[in-house]
């Protein structure tokens, strides 16, 4: 176990990452997520510690053992692994960013299953894209609101501004 | 303890020293290093133990194109056999070998039994299906007749792989629960032992399937009884004491003492045992500690030497105030245990486990872990245990 103290004297022990690489493949990212998401603010001073030692799994075990499938020539282990990437990323989308370029060279594949299988998880990198580029159209927006409102700039600026906004938004 | 009374945060002192010089050991094997008049026995994957089974299976068939007489050898599992090792602390199998021949009215039965159970064996393995004692007797029972036979004969197989029973997949069936500060894989699934409620996590036999994945325990808690685990788990004692608590419900079964001892290699973290102050409890304690006679040839696997006896000791009843009429008299059988007990060469070789015994041989009384309860409710949990952890008072 790898082991971390904390300075009230108590002690925090995670499997070690070696352990891991015998994991079914999707395993150590949903460990990751676990420990972030139900452990680790409950660690006080040693969370510092252990997000490194986490990012160190992320790196060296969960993210090659997936990458080691999807560059194989396994359809079938490919089709299993996009499977629970596709379940992970629609729990946490950034546990799966690391995986993204070797999806985007799944879509040149022949098989069926593995193109629509790794659209689906690109489209949902597309979809937070979008909806970050609209956040930050919209406060965008909402500053050009301000200036109109404080007459700061002429009603064709705040126009223009308003239809290209509108007009970004509807496109989906 | 009054209700309205503060509640005490004890500090673990003793604990924690212990903890933190512990933790600083090398990384251990799961096995021991054995001395040379004992046999050694290995933990197999499946691969290995079907490896095993087929090369003593060829022995045997060439036995038979060459003599026509097929005899099995394998240790011998009776008590002259059965060495108590000072150095691990553990009671080991010596190297006699007792032979089963099938030309003999004695052990035909008993050869084909063995044969019976081979079978079984290697369909589980196969199929990667673990089954338990219970189950395999009602394969065949006709042949086996009484489950102790086909016990025998499971345990026969074992001794003739020199492997444990573990790894031939005839599992105890679950018996003993855990609680506490401690997080497993169980193949996919991440289980949290400290939000299973008060009953906790039922331990499992397929421990081959089980992986500890983090923990922030600072000690281990053995206990006797359920009465006791119900009484910590419902004061959820592990919140304001990090540990883990198990219990076996009396003497540990194979399952428990395999992942007591898995817990304490890992975690490399204090065990200590709660049991009735008697000398059954005292016998429970000693099975976790260096292991049972009958499973003497697992003992590197399933025995936890450095455990520590916490309570309740015979010197408490006094120190902790049990009144008379809590405390119950020994029987002769227990005194006839107690001497026994006193007999053992490692009761012998530890002096303050000797004198607690020699005083309960004063007092001819015992006490139940619940005989604490005449103080509150919350004693055991807030006062006993905590103060004992504290003080290190404890054999």
């Amino acid at each position: 176990m790898k082991t971390f103290r904390k300075k009230d004297g108590g002690v925090i022990q995670l499997i070690n990452k070696e352990k891991m690489m015998d994991w079914p493949v999707e395993l150590p990212l949903i460990y990751i997520e676990y420990i972030r998401s139900e452990r680790i603010e409950s660690y006080g001073d040693a969370q510092k510690e252990v997000t490194k030692y986490l990012n160190s799994v992320l790196k060296d075990v969960a993210v090659p053992r997936l990458i080691e499938v999807l560059e194989g020539k396994n359809d079938e282990e490919i089709i299993n692994a996009l499977d629970r990437i596709e379940n992970i990323a629609n729990q946490n989308l950034d546990m799966a960013r690391p995986i993204k370029p070797y999806l985007e060279d799944l879509i040149g594949k022949k098989n069926k299953d593995i193109k629509e299988k790794a659209n689906n998880i690109l489209e949902l990198f597309r979809k937070e894209e979008r909806r970050k580029e609209l956040n930050k159209r919209r406060k965008k927006m909402k500053e050009k609101e301000d200036l109109f409102m404080q007459g700061k700039i002429s009603a064709e600026e705040y126009a223009d501004a308003r239809k290209k906004y509108i007009e970004f938004r509807d496109n989906r | 303890m009054s209700k309205n009374s503060e509640k005490k945060k004890w500090d673990l002192k003793a604990t924690k020293e212990i903890m933190n010089k512990m933790l600083q050991e090398e990384d251990k094997k799961e096995e021991v290093d054995l001395p040379e008049d004992t046999i050694q026995i290995d933990n197999l994957a499946k691969r290995k133990a079907l490896d095993r089974l087929y090369s003593l299976t060829d022995e045997l068939i060439e036995r038979i194109y060459k003599t026509g007489k097929p005899v099995i050898e394998l240790p011998s599992r009776s008590n002259s056999n059965i060495i108590w090792d000072e150095k691990s602390d553990l009671l080991l199998l010596g190297k006699q070998i007792q032979q089963k021949q099938f030309h003999s009215l004695t052990s035909v039965v008993d050869f084909t039994r063995l044969m019976r159970v081979m079978e079984i064996i290697n369909e589980l393995l196969i199929k990667d299906m673990h089954a338990t004692k219970r189950e395999i007797f009602y394969t065949d029972v006709k042949l086996f007749n009484d489950q102790k036979n086909s016990d025998k004969s499971i345990e026969d197989v074992s001794t003739m792989l020199y492997t444990t029973r573990n790894s031939t997949h005839v599992v105890a069936s679950a018996r003993g629960s855990c609680v506490g500060r401690l997080r497993i894989r169980d193949k996919n699934d991440i289980i949290n032992l400290e939000g299973l409620g008060s009953g906790g996590w039922s331990i499992s036999p397929m421990l081959d399937n089980i992986e500890i994945i983090e923990s922030d325990a600072e000690f281990i808690l053995v206990v006797e009884k359920d009465a006791a685990m119900m009484r910590l788990a419902e004061a959820r004692f592990w919140r304001d004491y990090p540990c883990i608590i198990l219990t076996a419900q009396g003497v540990g079964n194979v399952a428990v003492r395999m992942f007591l001892k898995r817990l304490r290699t890992q975690l490399k973290l204090p065990v200590f045992s709660l049991v009735d102050s008697d000398p059954y409890g005292h016998y429970i304690h000693s099975v976790y500690m260096r292991g049972s006679k009958r499973l003497s040839y697992e003992s590197p696997f399933l025995a936890t030497p450095d455990i520590k006896l916490l309570g309740v000791l015979t010197r408490d009843l006094d120190r902790y105030n049990v009144p008379e009429d809590c405390r119950l008299p020994m029987t002769k059988r227990d005194i006839k245990r107690t001497k026994e007990l006193l007999e053992e060469d490692y009761v012998k070789k530890n002096k303050e486990w000797k004198k607690d015994l020699e005083l309960a041989l004063k007092y001819k009384k015992k006490a139940e872990i619940q005989a604490l309860s005449t103080h509150g409710f919350e004693f055991l949990a807030e006062k006993y245990l905590p103060e004992k952890l504290t003080t290190g008072d404890w054999i």
